[in-house]
Formats: C-alpha cells, sequence, structure tokens
C-alpha cells in the first residue's frame, strides 16, 4: 500500500459504518445502529421491520440518561449497557460522537456481545478524542 | 473570454466565503471529527447571518455532540425564534427537557411539533415515553414502608455496594444506603427503565425484563416489570452470571415483600 492511500484510509473508529458492519459479523446479532447525540442516525444495518428513525430518538435518549446517571459519568467516561426482554436484548455503548446500538437474540451471548461492544467504544474513542 | 476566466478566479479567490459555504465547511469538520473547529466556524458564520436556521441548528448540534446542553438549548430557542415549528429545535428542546426530568415541557414540545408535523415518528416515539413519565413521588408514601425491615427479608447478597427498590412511579420501598440523593437516584432509574422499554418495543424485542449498566465505579443490574424495579450496583470483578443470580433470587424475594 502506498503512503498516500494509507493517508486517505480512514481510521477504524473513525469509519463508523465499517465498525458497525464488524460488529452486526457477531453471531445472533440482528441489527444495529450508530446515533448521533441529538438523535440524528450516522450507520444503520437494521431488519426491514424495524424503523431507524424512532429507535434513534430513544437510542440517543437513553445513552444521554445513561451518561447523566451518576456524578462519576462526565464528559470523558463512556458507559456501556445491555438491556434485555424475553425476546432478546438491546446492547448500548456511549463514544464521543454518539451511540453505537447492537440488537442481539435472546440466544445471543451476551458476554461477547459486550465485550466486542467494548473494544469497538474504546477504538472509536481513540479515533475521535486525539 | 480568457481574460473574463482569469478574472472571475482571481476574483473569486479575493471573495469572502458566503455563510452557506462556511456552513457546508463547518459540517465537513464535523463529519471529521472537528467538532471544536466546526463550532469555532459556525459562530463565525452566525455573525455574518444571524438569521440562518441552518447554522443554528448544525450549533445545537454541535454543541450536543460536545454535551454542551446549555448552549443547544440557546441555538434550539434561536432556531424557534426564526421558525416557532421547527421541528428539530422542538425535538431538539424535548430531548433536553426530558434530560433534565422536565416531562411536562418536554410533552409540549412534542405535541407542539406533531400539530405542524403529524408524520415525525421520532417526536411519536418520544412523546410515548414522556406520556408515563410521573411527577416526583410523593416521599410520604415511601414512609410509610419500614424500608430497613424490608432491607432485612430480601437478604441482600454480601458483594452487593448499593440496592434500590421501588415502584414504577419511582416510590422508593427501600434503599441500602438511603441517602439525601436517594430519591432522585430512584428517578433516573424508573426514567431510564422505561425509555429503555420503549427503545426495546421499537425494536420489536418486547418490555424490559433487566439490564446490566456498566459504569465508571461499579456495574449496576437492574431488574423491573411493569410494577417495580430493583437495582444492585457491584464492583466490576463480580461475574455477570453471579450477579444476575442474585439480582433473581432478590428480585424474587422482593415482589413477595411488595405483594
Amino acid at each position: 500500500m502506498s503512503a498516500a492511500a494509507a493517508v486517505e484510509r480512514p481510521a477504524l473508529g473513525r469509519d463508523l459504518r465499517g465498525l458497525l458492519a464488524e460488529l452486526l459479523r457477531l453471531e445472533h446479532v440482528i441489527g444495529g445502529l450508530v446515533v448521533a447525540p441529538d438523535g440524528l442516525v450516522i450507520a444503520a444495518d437494521l431488519p426491514s421491520e424495524i424503523d431507524a428513525d424512532p429507535l434513534s430518538a430513544l437510542a440517543a435518549t437513553l445513552g444521554r440518561e445513561l451518561e447523566l446517571r451518576g456524578p462519576q459519568l462526565r464528559r470523558g467516561t463512556f458507559p456501556m449497557a445491555q438491556f434485555a426482554s424475553v425476546s432478546g436484548s438491546a446492547f448500548l455503548g456511549s463514544t464521543p460522537v454518539g451511540f453505537i446500538v447492537l440488537l442481539g437474540e435472546p440466544r445471543a451471548d451476551s458476554e461477547i456481545i459486550r465485550t466486542a461492544l467494548r473494544r469497538a467504544v474504546g477504538t472509536v474513542f481513540r479515533a475521535w478524542a486525539g | 473570454m480568457v481574460f473574463r476566466r482569469i478574472w472571475h478566479r482571481i476574483s473569486g479567490r479575493r471573495r469572502r466565503p458566503t455563510s452557506a459555504q462556511m456552513f457546508r465547511r463547518a459540517q465537513h469538520l464535523r463529519d471529521t471529527g472537528r467538532f471544536e473547529a466546526a463550532a469555532r466556524l459556525v459562530e463565525e458564520a452566525l455573525l455574518r447571518d444571524p438569521r440562518s436556521v441552518v447554522g443554528h441548528l448544525l450549533a445545537a448540534a454541535l454543541h450536543m455532540v460536545l454535551r454542551e446542553t446549555g448552549e443547544a438549548r440557546t441555538s434550539f430557542e434561536r432556531v424557534l425564534a426564526l421558525e416557532p415549528t421547527q421541528p428539530r429545535a422542538l425535538l431538539g428542546l424535548a430531548r433536553i427537557a426530558i434530560e433534565e426530568g422536565d416531562a411536562a415541557t418536554c410533552r409540549q414540545m412534542l405535541t407542539r411539533a406533531l400539530a405542524r408535523y403529524p408524520d415525525f415518528p421520532e417526536a411519536r416515539a418520544l412523546l410515548e415515553v414522556a406520556r408515563g413519565l410521573t411527577p416526583a413521588p410523593d416521599s410520604t408514601r415511601a414512609a410509610s414502608t419500614n424500608g430497613a425491615v424490608a432491607a432485612a427479608r430480601v437478604r441482600l447478597p454480601a458483594e452487593s455496594r448499593e440496592a434500590l427498590f421501588m415502584r414504577a412511579d419511582a416510590t422508593v420501598i427501600f434503599a441500602e444506603p438511603r441517602g439525601p440523593r436517594t430519591d432522585a437516584v430512584a428517578a433516573r432509574a424508573a426514567k431510564l427503565a422505561r425509555v429503555a422499554t420503549a427503545m426495546l418495543g421499537r425494536a420489536g424485542l418486547g418490555p424490559l425484563r433487566h439490564a446490566i449498566i456498566e459504569g465508571a465505579a461499579e456495574t449496576t443490574y437492574l431488574r423491573g416489570d411493569d410494577a417495580a424495579l430493583l437495582t444492585l450496583a457491584f464492583d466490576h470483578d463480580v461475574k455477570s452470571a453471579i450477579a444476575l443470580e442474585h439480582l433473581e433470587q432478590v428480585w424474587g424475594r422482593c415482589r413477595l415483600e411488595l405483594a
């Protein structure tokens, strides 16, 4: 690869669509999206029956609630959460540019997804916070 | 012809960028993660074009990214001063209101937006949440339960750092330890559960059963249903499987206590 090509290639954490695509390869993850703190969708790959706009508005609201939960969670501290129902789970990770949401089936391995999401959040944080 | 082209090129170089060009450039800066630079450029462009709705909306979005809620509110309000039913500004103010626990203002903003734009799915989704948010619970209700006795009966695990059991309307049944912020923490937990339930519903997954929330200092485990909510906080080194087992056991005893 030439130096110019290397410079042009976006760092992994900045390519949010690419990052989401990587996360969607996890087993039993059925969809996901990246949403800005103002609720606008940055990237989404969801099953056709799920409307991205209302989901993104709620994800951004939930993400902010998580950030504001305690005095220890200020800017620069980025929490992560899993919300489970009997039909599956939503995983949410907070980053400087917004929130990453993954939807998993009930049989999805929560530990594996949380670990992958934690790594992705770290990658975004390193790429965007500099 | 050639002369005219050269003249255009020279005069073009000298011409100041228009505010529209500056907003486009700011958008590009935002997209490449240079939020502070984008915000500065928007501020500069707004000095030239203070009546730009696009500019104020962009400023609000940048403030939201930078988690500057007060400044974002000011920008959204400026948009509404120029365009009273601008849907993004109404939604933005509604989101700030819900963040601050002001459900009434949130509902008012969303109702205004939906009156003008009935097909606004984000506003509709948020309004469903805001409608279910009750005012701060009456603390006399909490006092009617002997919290200390209840906490002893549900046998909290030794590893648990904090425990909070409440009704769905955030009325605290018991808290361990109980402090001056307990009611506020309960209200936030109830709101969090409500937004999470709405999000799960929109994702086709049904109501919230439990949540695992990783914070800076500890991990909080939440269990809930239509009537009540339990949260237990553990150190990060407690394994999820063990914490979830504790959560289920305590939840079972809490529900008996409530019954």
